[in-house]
Order: C-alpha cells, then sequence, then structure tokens
C-alpha cells in the first residue's frame, strides 16, 4: 500500500504537512473504526487507506468489523432506506435485534480507544457500551430527508456521542451534540483511481466488446431507479439523432433490491435493439474495468435524481472528463456548474449539455483539466485524514474556535 | 549591516490551518427566516459565510463574495439583493457584530422597497454553518525582512487566511499579523502602511500574497 510518500506528489503540500503535524501531535494515541462491512463499498475501501496512514503518522489506528445476522442486515438495510426518505417499516423488534447484535458484538470488540468512530447505523448501539475516550457517530448516509421515526430512534443513540459527522453540511440535523462536515475522498492511487496507459484502456474495454471507435457516453452506477438510467437512455437517443455516439451503462448487480433487477431489466429491454447501448453488469471488485470506462469516456454521467454524496462523480472528475450529474445530494460540491461540468434538472436537459459538450470537445477538456484540480484540492484521501485528525484536537478543545497547537 | 537584514526584536513565526465545517441544523427557506437567523446565530456563523469564499479552494472562484449574496442571486433569484450583499465593504468592519448590523440593515432596506421574494425549494435553503479552525506553525520563522520574504513564498495559502483575516475579525487583532510584525518587529511602518493600504477582500489568497511579495521586494 502506498506510503505518505506517494500523495506528496499528487496533493497539495500544506495538506500534507498540516496532515503530518496533526499526526505528530496524536503519535502514540488510539483510534479505534467500526463499521459493519470489511470490504466492498466505498467506506471500507477508504478505511483500509485511512489506517494505513494513520499508523505511518504513528498513531494507534485500528479497524473492527460489527458481526450481524440476516435478520440484522435486513434491518439495518431498512434503516438506511429510511435514512434516505424511503418507505421500510421498522417494528419495534427489529429495533431489539439491532440492540440485541450491538450487545453481543460489545461483548466481542475491545472498545477501548482514545478515539472510537462508529460509522453508519448499524454500530450506532455501541455507544452503550463505552468505557472511556472520545465517540463520535460518522455518517455516511444522505439523511437530509429521513423518515421521522427511524430518525428519532436512532437520534436516541447518537444524542449520546461527543460528535456527529456527515458528508456534506445539507445532511446535518438539529442535534444536541456538535456536528462537523467531512466530505468523502477518493484515493487517487487505488485501482479504481490510478493511471492506466491507453493501451491497458483499450486492452480492457476490447474484453468488453466495446470500440473507441465513436466517443462514448458513460455513467457508472447500481441499476436504481435513482441513478435513473432510462433518463440517461432518453437524453442518449436525443442526442443520437445529431451525433453517432455510444453509451456505456455500467454498474453493480442489485441482488439485494428487488427494484434493482426490475429497473436492471426495464434498461437492457431498452438498450435490446439498439447496438450502440452497452449494459454492463460488473461484479464486485471490478475497479480496474471502472477506471478504463471513466478513462475512456468522453463525457461521464452521474444523472441521479437523488444522491448520497455521488463519488463517481469525483472518480471521473480526477480523470479530466466533463460531468454532467443532477443537481442532488453532494453531486453539487464537485461539479460546478459550467467550470467541471453541467448540473442538469431533466433527461432534455442532459442531452442538451451532451449535444454542447460533443459539439465543442475543447470544452470538455477544459472542464476536465478544471475537474481534476477541483478534485485534487479538495477531495484526496489526504484532506480526509487531515479532517479526521483536524477533528479529533477540536474535541479535545470543545467551544474554542481558533484553536492553536 | 543593510538595513533589512538588521533583526527583528522578535521573530515572526508564520501559522497555517485546517478548516472544519460545523453545521449549526439552522436553514433559511425565505428571506423572512434568513434575516432572524443573521440576527442570532453565532458570531462564527456570519464570520464562516462571509469569509469561506476566501479560503475556499475552489478552481473557479463563485460570483459573488460572499454566502449570503451567493444564495440570493442563485436560489432567491434576487439579483438586486444578491449585488448589495456582494458590495459588503469587509474591510472596513473591526468586529463581526458590525458585519452582522450591516447585513441585517441591506435586507431590511431592500424588503421596504421589494415585495418578500417567494421561499426557495427543498434542497436549496441557506444551511447555516460554523467553522473552527486548527492552527499549527507552518515551519519558516522569520529573524529579518529577507528571512520574512523567504517564509511568505512557501508557506500555504491558509496562512494569508489566517494572519490577514482571523487575526482581524476572529481574534480581534488590531490589524493584520505582517503589518504589525513588520512595524513593531522590524520597525518598518513605512512597509506596515503600505500593507494596511490593501483591502485583502480584493485579492484571492495567492493574488494578495503576490501583492505583498512585490511589495516586499521592492524594499529590499
Amino acid at each position: 500500500m502506498p506510503g505518505l510518500s506517494a500523495y506528496e506528489k499528487i496533493a497539495e503540500p500544506e495538506e500534507i504537512r498540516l496532515l503530518t503535524r496533526l499526526g505528530k501531535r496524536l503519535a502514540g494515541r488510539s483510534f479505534l473504526h467500526v463499521n459493519s462491512t470489511s470490504e466492498g463499498g466505498g467506506v471500507a475501501e477508504i478505511l483500509h487507506r485511512l489506517i494505513s496512514l494513520f499508523r505511518e503518522l504513528g498513531i494507534l489506528a485500528r479497524w473492527e468489523v460489527l458481526k450481524g445476522n440476516p435478520p440484522f442486515y435486513d434491518m439495518t438495510k431498512r434503516i438506511h432506506n429510511a435514512l434516505q426518505g424511503q418507505g421500510s417499516e421498522i417494528t419495534p423488534r427489529m429495533w431489539e435485534i439491532h440492540r440485541e447484535v450491538n450487545d453481543s458484538n460489545a461483548r466481542q470488540i475491545p472498545l477501548e480507544a482514545d478515539l472510537v468512530f462508529i460509522h453508519d447505523p448499524q454500530p450506532a448501539a455501541l455507544i452503550h457500551h463505552r468505557r472511556d475516550g472520545l465517540w463520535v457517530w460518522r455518517c455516511h448516509v444522505d439523511v437530509s430527508h429521513p423518515q421521522p421515526e427511524a430518525w428519532r430512534e436512532l437520534a436516541g443513540h447518537v444524542g449520546r456521542y461527543d460528535a456527529a459527522i456527515f458528508s456534506g453540511a445539507k445532511f446535518a440535523q438539529r442535534l444536541a451534540v456538535p456536528q462537523f462536515v467531512v466530505p468523502p475522498s477518493i484515493d487517487p492511487l487505488s485501482e479504481k483511481n490510478r493511471d492506466l496507459g491507453e493501451q491497458e484502456v483499450r486492452e480492457i474495454l476490447d474484453g468488453h466488446g466495446i470500440g473507441l471507435d465513436k466517443p462514448l457516453l458513460v455513467q457508472v452506477s447500481r441499476f436504481d431507479r435513482f441513478k435513473d438510467p432510462l433518463g440517461v437512455i432518453a437524453a442518449y437517443r436525443m442526442v443520437k439523432k445529431y451525433h453517432d455516439c455510444r453509451l456505456i451503462l455500467a454498474g453493480g448487480p442489485a441482488s439485494d433490491d428487488p427494484e434493482g433487477e426490475e429497473i436492471l431489466s426495464r434498461v437492457r429491454e431498452e438498450a435490446r435493439n439498439d447496438p450502440d447501448i452497452c449494459v454492463l453488469l460488473l461484479p464486485p471488485f471490478s475497479d480496474r474495468t471502472i477506471n478504463a470506462l471513466q478513462r475512456a469516456a468522453t463525457i461521464v454521467l452521474q444523472k441521479s435524481t437523488r444522491e448520497g454524496f455521488g463519488l463517481t462523480v469525483a472518480e471521473a472528475l480526477w480523470k479530466s472528463k466533463p460531468v454532467i450529474g443532477g443537481a442532488v445530494g453532494g453531486i453539487p460540491s464537485q461539479i460546478h456548474h459550467g467550470a467541471t461540468g453541467f448540473l442538469v434538472h431533466s433527461v432534455e436537459g442532459a442531452a442538451y449539455r451532451i449535444r454542447q459538450l460533443l459539439h465543442n470537445p475543447e470544452l470538455g477538456k477544459r472542464m476536465g483539466e478544471m475537474g481534476r484540480e477541483h478534485v485534487r484540492r479538495n477531495f484526496l484521501i489526504t484532506r480526509q485524514a487531515r479532517d479526521y485528525l483536524a477533528l479529533w484536537v477540536a474535541l479535545e478543545h470543545r467551544g474554542e474556535r481558533v484553536i492553536q497547537i | 549591516m543593510r538595513e533589512e537584514d538588521r533583526p527583528a526584536i522578535q521573530a515572526f513565526t508564520f501559522f497555517e490551518c485546517a478548516g472544519l465545517l460545523q453545521p449549526t441544523g439552522e436553514r433559511a427557506r425565505d428571506l423572512s427566516k434568513l434575516l432572524s437567523l443573521i440576527r442570532t446565530v453565532e458570531p462564527g456563523v456570519i464570520y464562516h459565510h462571509t469569509h469561506q469564499y476566501y479560503l475556499k479552494a475552489a478552481v473557479e472562484a463563485p460570483e459573488y463574495p460572499n454566502d449570503f449574496a451567493v444564495w440570493a442571486a442563485e436560489y432567491l433569484e434576487e439579483r438586486a439583493l444578491a449585488e448589495k450583499l456582494a458590495g459588503l465593504d469587509l474591510y472596513a468592519y473591526r468586529d463581526v457584530e458590525e458585519v452582522r448590523r450591516a447585513l441585517i440593515g441591506i435586507i431590511e432596506g431592500y424588503l421596504r422597497e421589494n415585495p418578500m421574494p417567494r421561499p426557495v425549494r427543498n434542497g436549496d435553503e441557506f444551511f447555516f454553518n460554523d467553522a473552527v479552525s486548527i492552527v499549527m506553525e507552518a515551519g519558516p520563522r522569520a529573524e529579518n525582512l529577507p528571512d520574512f520574504i523567504e517564509g511568505l513564498e512557501t508557506v500555504g495559502a491558509s496562512s494569508l487566511y489566517f494572519h490577514f483575516f482571523e487575526a482581524r475579525l476572529r481574534l480581534r487583532r488590531p490589524a493584520d499579523d505582517f503589518s504589525v510584525w513588520l512595524e513593531q518587529g522590524l520597525g518598518r511602518g513605512d512597509l506596515a502602511r503600505r500593507i494596511r493600504g490593501l483591502d485583502p477582500y480584493r485579492y484571492s489568497l495567492e493574488g494578495l500574497r503576490g501583492e505583498i511579495l512585490s511589495l516586499l521586494h521592492g524594499a529590499v
């Protein structure tokens, strides 16, 4: 795994200096993370790297994974949906299961640390087993419009923490504990984002039968209605009358989401008679393929109608691609409209902006370059590591607004 | 000894800072709520929304230099109000409470002459945030003017933000730290006066650095 020095060539020198200084101050202290999955998903992916960076700085960083059972995972999936405002019934018995699983894990996991980060709702009830140290609830979910009942239950746990972290200011809630915003980040050296040579990209696309003879429009997303893949196809069709191009819709399987299966079959049905639409169902750990698809793209789309943070936008911007995204969730913080891409609110808007960029490749190139710089300054893992350590210091100086260390 | 090599009474320490955003959980959907929250939020919140523009590592600066003006333009779609808010002369104020009063005056004045704008859509509210700064030594210490120039050339942009904006309005120092040191530590009142003659709000942090450096290079 690359060390901090590998990031010195990429990130702002100031950011590395601040991170190193914070690390020096906190060296020898213990930092525990608890979440519910050790692999798969952006949170686990970044956590692997963060733990390694913290250890290099001399911090005793540790990561524990909560172990659940099928009723627990079913219940936490419901919480996840409810926090994002979607209807999912959560019965009192389900909340009991949540508590029971947390209680039994608390007997297995050593929870002693100077700072404890509990990620997302699954392990949130571990707070009732706090022995010492500072405890922070780190929320990666969009909770801007949660179902009130689900939020009320969860807030009962969150209110016992020393602080809560959200990915964006819009996700914050009225809480009795201090709240902070730490946006997520990408790792520029990971398999999904590292540089790939043209030949390598070509080979990967060849392997999927995708030619590079036409401009490529690419959306990488789960097949879920909030990512609006059918809207993307509709926009592509509007563009296709004027520009010969190809559309790639690539995403992970939605096996745990019955609605996702239905969306995928509708997408396939829509794409059936058009050889220029390619629907790719990618297995887990397809990072290299995603990297190649984003690098091969002429334009990357993320036409979501509801979104958490939408880190695929930062991934594409990092590859110097202009991105057209829905103006929802965390996407507007990544796409500066007209500078690093375009924010759209409709299928027609997406089609209009695709045509504009296909007409004017220079504009796309400029936007891509700006986008990469925007990500370099704001959405790299070193910034997230710095934020976590700065937050640690802030919690030890509660009430102070300018903290000199 | 050349005048510029004369050692300072006390060395100057450059600081850099890491900012952390702290949402207050308060939001405004319309101008009336915005006004009432501007009246009551913590001073740090007013400071944050009028200053984060300068620290933010944006690749392209927003059209207006403070969050209130940006929101009035983009979401309320009240361009005239946005222009009035953008025209806030921050360098004229010595205290955040003065900035608060000026904002209230602009909005009240606008509402006397115009009907209340419609509320914004869900998700487009003005979200009130505060911010915490963690301030750390940047490394170089300046014993004389050439040291100071070298330090200023190498520190991060957040150092200028701290020594100019935070020092004056959050730490209530009488002026920016650079000019105070040049005057009191080095006896260079002439340079201090010229730096105080720069309105830092007219520049990006890099632009400000460039202006100060060219002024100091001219003095050695």
